[in-house]
């Protein structure tokens, strides 16, 4: 019996563009393995971002739209409100990086929430800007060494990082908030069921869900990817907690 | 006989497949990979794959395509 297959939601023959270990491929594999379960394939639209998830229409075989840098909420936005004034139900979600929700799209993000747009974001937590070099990010830990914070994020001059998940937990439009993490196969487990409940309440039309993935940059870390691993097991969970902060048919 | 399949053009030497797998029967093979390191390869002489498919849930490259699992 096969008990594992590639989702058909990943394009055939794409190879991901990340660098080795990043924790980016098992967070995609985990959206589509998701649209696979739900059967949302035709009626997705995916939003994708700048940053390491940019080319994220490479590899899943759904609709995709690239939004300019932050504004993949607006966007989404959009897409979800056009579609439903012409009588279509569309699925909507974003995958963004946490330099693109939290810091440049920050307004975006945090406003679709305040107003419970009906679209899921996904946002990769890697605490610093992946792509471009591994700057210090807003949701870089006090201490931590970027290569535009070489002595290591301090109070007085960069001030303190952003716990995404609880903040959008805060606001009144959102029906599900979590931060998880893939550092191994429990987790991984926990991470997907977190997808597929902000997928399945934005199926129910219950507003704005979000879900933060805590994930391993090696490269910009200067780290294998198991020691990555141990660095969030070890180090950033105490800093960023896993957990639902706002789940709405339990509160 | 349980078995996984292993994409060789997509492995990328994290080998995080490695560490999980209980058995460690995925081992480096003498390969080298896109990334210029060795790729890792299944060998499994004495049929001691569970199906588990840990390996495939944490590889981030979707590198192994397949599990089967012998009931």
């Amino acid at each position: 019996m096969q008990v594992f297959s590639v989702p058909k939601s990943i394009k055939q023959n794409s190879n991901f563009t990340f660098c080795s270990g990043c924790d980016h491929g098992v967070a995609i594999k985990l959206v589509a393995q998701t649209i696979d379960e739900l059967n949302l394939q035709d009626e997705t639209i995916a939003i994708a971002s700048s940053g390491c998830s940019v080319l994220l229409y490479d590899f899943l075989d759904v609709d995709c739209l690239e939004a300019p840098h932050g504004r993949a909420c607006a966007v989404a936005t959009g897409v979800k409100r056009a579609h439903k004034a012409m009588g279509n139900n569309k699925f909507v979600f974003t995958y963004q990086g946490d330099g693109d929700f939290a810091s440049i799209g920050l307004a975006e993000s945090m406003h679709s929430a305040l107003r419970g747009e009906n679209i899921t974001a996904i946002c990769i937590n890697n605490t610093n800007y992946g792509m471009t070099g591994g700057q210090l990010g807003p949701t870089t830990a006090l201490g931590q060494i970027t290569t535009t914070s070489p002595k290591g994020r301090n109070i007085e001059y960069h001030g303190f990082p952003i716990k995404t998940a609880e903040q959008i937990a805060l606001c009144d439009g959102v029906s599900y908030s979590a931060r998880v993490a893939l550092y191994d196969i429990k987790n991984i487990i926990n991470a997907k069921n977190s997808i597929k409940k902000a997928f399945e309440y934005q199926k129910k039309g219950l507003g704005f869900s979000f879900v933060e993935i805590l994930s391993s940059c090696p490269t910009n870390w200067k780290l294998s990817p198991k020691k990555s691993h141990e660095k969030i097991k070890n180090e950033l969970t105490n800093i960023y907690p896993l957990g639902v902060f706002k789940d709405i048919n339990n509160d | 006989m349980s078995y996984i399949k292993i994409d060789k053009n997509k492995c990328k030497s994290c080998y995080l497949c490695m560490d999980v797998c209980p058995k460690k029967i995925i081992q480096k093979s003498n390969e080298l990979g896109k990334t210029g390191e060795y790729i890792v390869e299944f060998k499994d002489e004495k049929n001691e794959c569970l199906g588990c498919a840990q390996c495939a849930i944490v590889c981030p490259e979707i590198a192994i395509t397949e599990v089967h699992k012998n009931e």
